[in-house]
């Protein structure tokens, strides 16, 4: 499967965030999405998965456009920044997304003791854990992750990378996060946004050349 | 199946104000046809006020299981009408 999103143009009040977006992504790759704060990074994954209505956009999926807005395909999971999920028992959050709990425990061991806990009991960063794992897990053909890398300890966050790498081989991955190194290495494809517009990074030196990085960052 | 059982999740959070608000409806005006317009602009009131709060972040929730936010409140108010009728209907047996 090809995912593709143009033509986009959104704008908050007189302020032009997104103009000129071009991103293409694809079964088996991870494309990563970096840019300063407030670069339009959200917006653009909210806007693919059909949260906010921009004034124009072209979705399309094997080049063919998707004209309702994506999340009503059931094609596409979304990890927003917020924990988004309602304050039910683990186990039945689980069920409602298909999710098999037993095999969660298999690789997070340490929430075995939640198992009749309500969600708002954990943590926030063990919420997130359960959260990402969710929405990589559940079935879906496109997985956007909007800052899956915060709240979360460095033993974790290498835990979730490898279920990127094996999720992937099925899935469609775009993830941003502000921690631009655990970006660089899960992902195959890098794009860039500033001033509204998308760029693909070819060589990782141009994240220096366009200022998102400064100077010396990536030795 | 999945569906229905998230929207009554959602519904869950307001099922205690529903049965204040019946109860309401009891003793000001018990007629069927009135308790209905109450509800429908009651769950637009709701609507409203999900959208207009941080609580619209909840909706990523329902929108991952590809509920629009038209159907959730649409079947909430189905599921809350047949309480209501069904609350109302009893009661006045009793009345």
């Amino acid at each position: 499967m090809i995912l593709e999103i143009d033509n986009v143009e959104l704008n908050f009040n007189s302020k032009r965030i997104l103009s000129g977006i071009y991103l293409k992504a694809e079964t088996g790759r991870v494309v990563g999405i970096l840019g300063s704060n407030g670069c339009g990074k959200t917006s653009l994954l909210n806007i693919i998965f059909g949260n906010i209505q921009p004034k124009y956009k072209l979705v399309r999926i094997d080049k063919k456009p998707v004209l309702k807005p994506l999340y009503l395909t059931k094609l596409v999971k979304y990890l927003p920044q917020h924990t988004f999920l309602p304050n039910l028992k683990l186990p039945s959050i689980f069920k409602l997304f298909h999710v098999d709990w037993e095999d969660f425990i298999l690789h997070f061991p340490a929430f075995s003791k939640y198992k009749k806990t309500k969600i708002n009991r954990l943590s926030v960063g063990e919420q997130r854990i359960v959260e990402i794992y969710l929405i990589l897990k559940s079935n879906s053909e496109i997985v956007l992750l909007d800052e899956p890398f915060s709240h979360i300890s460095p033993l974790q966050i290498e835990k979730i990378k490898q279920l990127i790498s094996i999720e992937k081989l099925e899935k469609i991955i775009i993830i941003t996060d502000h921690l631009y190194s655990h970006i660089i290495e899960t992902s195959d494809e890098i794009y860039l946004l500033k001033n509204g517009c998308s760029k693909k990074i070819d060589k990782l030196n141009e994240l220096e050349d366009y200022k998102y990085l400064s100077k010396g960052s990536l030795t | 199946m999945q569906q229905l059982m998230s929207i009554m999740a959602f519904y869950r959070s307001y099922v205690l104000w529903s049965f204040f608000i019946n109860i309401f409806i009891v003793i000001v005006n018990p007629n069927i046809f009135a308790a209905i317009a109450t509800k429908l602009l009651l769950t637009i009131f709701l609507w409203y006020l999900v959208n207009e709060t941080s609580a619209k972040r909840k909706l990523v929730f329902y929108k991952n299981l590809g509920i629009s936010t038209f159907k959730l409140f649409s079947v909430l108010f189905f599921v809350d009408i047949l309480i209501t009728i069904t609350f109302l209907l009893l009661i006045k047996e009793f009345i």
